[in-house]
């Protein structure tokens, strides 16, 4: 009966100790969520065209010229807002020749059409907003100053914007 | 003899009874209440949401016996989106709060990425809040992007 007596409290204290030990866990999931808009997106629609300039006359290109004014075309998440800005060579090339491009210009639109559009000045960037359907048109114009002894041949450089939200 | 088996055998059951009622006082149980949401992104923007927040942080309440209780949660790495598009989730050492008032303006902010150890009140009430910030890649696929955040709890002896 001792033993019996004994078995019984060594059995309750194994219960006790292990039962002390049992440490309650428990656990619970939320979700995080996030609905990622219309990435932008940027094309060079057109190049900005001096045509033929002789040396000695400055030749001017208007943002608002529609068919030699540079254009980018823009599309991304509709009607939020974008910053543009741009990089802008000092000078155009020609092999080892140079010729001065100055006084940019610029003009953002919500339409190709350039309706409604808003002049800007392309070295200060803007910060319109896109349309309904999440597009929007740049145009940039500048001035080409060819000196009096500007070597013939064609000139080039390359505009840059870049578009973020 | 008889009589004290039978006392040893009532004891026993006395205490096989009544030891997991004592160490277990009021059962735990964790909820989860609101999730994280960040609402709209852009690609190339980051979305922080705050833990202090109190539309759009996740939260937890917490219901247990009064006492120390450990919290670790299971962070996500990543939102998973359309096509399987993963755009990256970060939480900040001290995007996440523990309110035994469960009030989100009076939080104890910790580093939801480290275990920590808070105190349940009397009532045995208690909620966490948890922020995070989105991170989208500047051609992040558009869409819809989920992750699951999981709180453990255990009650500390």
């Amino acid at each position: 009966m001792r033993s019996i007596t004994k078995l019984s409290l060594v059995v309750a204290a194994v219960v006790l100790t292990g039962t002390a030990l049992q440490a309650q866990t428990n656990n619970a999931s939320i979700t995080a969520t996030a609905s990622v808009q219309t990435p932008i997106n940027v094309v060079g629609a057109q190049q900005l065209s001096f045509g033929n300039a002789f040396p000695g006359v400055n030749k001017t290109i208007a943002a608002t010229d529609l068919a030699n004014a540079g254009r980018f075309d823009v599309t991304g998440q509709a009607s939020t807002p974008v910053t543009l800005s741009f990089i802008l060579p000092a000078t155009l090339s020609s092999g080892g020749n140079t010729m001065p491009i100055v006084s940019y210009t610029g003009v953002h639109a919500l339409l190709v059409t350039q309706a409604g559009g808003v002049a800007f000045s392309p070295a200060a960037g803007s910060t319109p907003t896109l349309s309904g359907t999440g597009a929007m048109f740049v145009w940039v114009g500048a001035q080409v100053q060819p000196a009096t002894n500007q070597v013939a041949g064609v000139y080039t450089g390359s505009i840059v914007m870049t578009v973020v939200y | 003899m008889q009589n004290m088996k039978r006392e040893s055998l009532v004891v026993l059951g006395v205490m096989l009874l009544g030891v997991p009622l004592l160490a277990q006082g009021r059962p735990l149980t964790v909820t989860g209440v609101r999730g994280v949401t960040f609402g709209a992104v852009l690609p190339g923007v980051p979305r922080v949401v705050l833990r202090t927040d109190p539309a759009n942080s996740g939260q937890f309440d917490i219901k247990g016996p009064k006492g120390n209780v450990l919290l670790s949660f299971v962070l996500p790495l990543r939102m998973t989106g359309p096509v399987g598009a993963l755009m990256p989730l970060t939480f900040g050492a001290s995007d996440a709060g523990y309110s035994q008032t469960q009030a989100i303006g009076s939080q104890v902010g910790f580093d939801p990425k480290q275990s920590f150890t808070a105190v349940l009140p009397n009532n045995g009430r208690a909620s966490v809040f948890v922020g995070a910030t989105a991170n989208p890649a500047t051609n992040q696929r558009a869409g819809a992007y989920t992750a699951t955040i999981i709180l453990n709890v255990t009650v500390l002896p």
